[in-house]
């Protein structure tokens, strides 16, 4: 699995699946719906994906000595690396906004979802729900990526305005919780995103390699 | 000694279908593999790579069946899918680094070798090459990993007749070395110049699948040439 790893990183991935990780620092804004990081890190990928298409990646990589199902695992997993890249990094700045910066004025005031682990959890769902439409949606022809994309981007930008919303309904500030306020409900809430994650993704996979051994290329 | 086999393969598409093809591929041979344009050649060479799925049939390499031995067998064949080239605007020497790490049996010195024999370049991209330099960029990278028999669709299309020369003169040595040559052609001079054996096929039918000199014998008219021949059947099987 490292060999087909490598071969994702080094000749498929795309200078900008990289450079926009750092979109995970969007969790600093204020004033600014914080999930849209999530999203652009995925926007990242997604050129990933036209770059190795353009490139003829998937019949490349259905010619190595490896099973078909491997070559939507290094997919998967690759997804998964600049997923879990960005999502460290705004773990890093929520941790930094519940610390160091949890007095701050500029995002008290805040009327956007605030950067917490309920907000971490929000993105998890964003990847989930890319690596559900995008990805599921791509390895059925392993060409086709414009209109998973585009479903994607419905799908994802609904989560987003359902989530920022949600702590403006009077029983549900709580979610919007700053510092380690109700860190119990926050962890939990991280947790839920979590397994929401690690569940949409291994169905997506399932589906995925069962459709991608179906293709013909 | 049979390294492919070939049985009763049958693809169908809406407006073409592989009728139940059948050939074997020999150790040590070269086979070369002609039909016109849309005779089927580039689906057979797929569903021998499990680029494509057939209906039905079975393809054995080796003796082992394809479909439950597939990374096992991928190992020990190399191939070339006409002048498609991967990873564009990356250099060879970069895409090779890659490569070698799915095959145990990677040959530095071979690899080496061979590119210098190929006059290949590796801090060119494969947007630099020329249609010929492709096929031997592919060439290079089966020939290091030890394959054992080459699968090669239309490598002579689109060459000029000198390079299209050199490559036929590097399959005859491949031969001499033991390695078992199939490659798909629309141009019946590659196949008087370095065929062992023949699988012709049209109209998604195999019309025959023999050694060169038994083709000559069973199908050829007094003087005929092999360009000839296989005019002539193609022609009458097209007034029929």
């Amino acid at each position: 699995m490292r060999n087909i790893m490598r071969k994702e990183m080094k000749l498929c991935a795309s200078p900008i699946t990289y450079w926009f990780i750092l979109f995970g620092l969007m969790f600093f804004l204020p004033g600014y719906p914080i999930l849209c990081g999530a999203f652009f890190t995925t926007l990242g990928i997604y050129q990933g994906f036209l770059y190795a298409r353009e490139a003829n990646d998937i019949e490349f990589s259905a010619l190595l000595p490896i099973g078909k199902k491997d070559v939507v695992k290094g997919k998967y997993l690759f997804v998964c690396l600049i997923e879990g890249c960005a999502l460290l990094l705004m773990l890093a700045v929520a941790l930094i906004r519940m610390t160091a910066l949890a007095d701050s004025v500029v995002y008290l005031s805040n009327a956007l979802m605030n950067a917490n682990l309920f907000a971490l959890g929000g993105a998890l769902l964003i990847f989930g729900v890319f690596n559900v439409v995008f990805l599921g949606g791509f390895f059925k022809t392993a060409y086709n990526m414009g209109k998973p994309f585009i479903i994607y981007i419905i799908v994802s930008f609904m989560f987003i305005i359902v989530l920022e919303a949600l702590h403006h309904f009077p029983e549900l500030g709580v979610l919007n919780s700053f510092g380690f306020d109700n860190i119990g409900l926050q962890v939990l809430l991280l947790l839920m995103g979590l397994a929401a994650f690690v569940i949409m993704t291994l169905l997506s996979y399932r589906r995925s390699c069962r459709n991608f051994e179906k293709i013909d290329l | 000694m049979s390294i492919i086999e070939v049985r009763n393969l049958k693809k169908e598409y809406p407006s073409f279908t592989l009728k139940d093809i059948s050939f074997d591929v020999k150790e040590g041979r070269i086979t070369g593999f002609i039909g016109r344009n849309g005779a089927g050649k580039t689906t057979t060479i797929k569903s021998m790579l499990n680029l494509v799925h057939p209906n039905s049939g079975e393809i054995d390499f080796f003796g082992l069946p394809l479909k439950d031995h597939e990374a096992e067998i991928k190992k020990q064949i190399g191939y070339s899918t006409g002048t498609v080239s991967w990873y564009p605007r990356k250099k060879i020497k970069d895409i090779v680094a890659i490569i070698r790490e799915f095959y145990e049996s990677w040959d530095d010195e071979a690899y080496r070798k061979y590119l210098k024999l190929f006059d290949l370049d590796e801090n060119k991209t494969p947007k630099e090459l020329s249609e010929g330099m492709k096929v031997k960029f592919n060439l290079l990278i089966a020939l290091s990993h030890g394959a054992k028999i080459l699968i090669l669709d239309e490598p002579t299309s689109g060459l000029d007749p000198f390079s299209r020369d050199e490559l036929l003169d590097i399959f005859t040595e491949l031969k001499e070395h033991g390695v078992a040559v199939f490659f798909s052609t629309h141009i019946t001079s590659d196949l008087e110049k370095c065929a062992d054996d023949i699988v012709y096929i049209s109209d998604g039918e195999i019309m025959a699948a023999m050694p060169k000199k038994e083709f000559m014998k069973e199908y050829s008219k007094d003087d005929e040439s092999l360009e000839d021949t296989i005019l002539r059947m193609e022609r009458s099987r097209t007034n029929a």
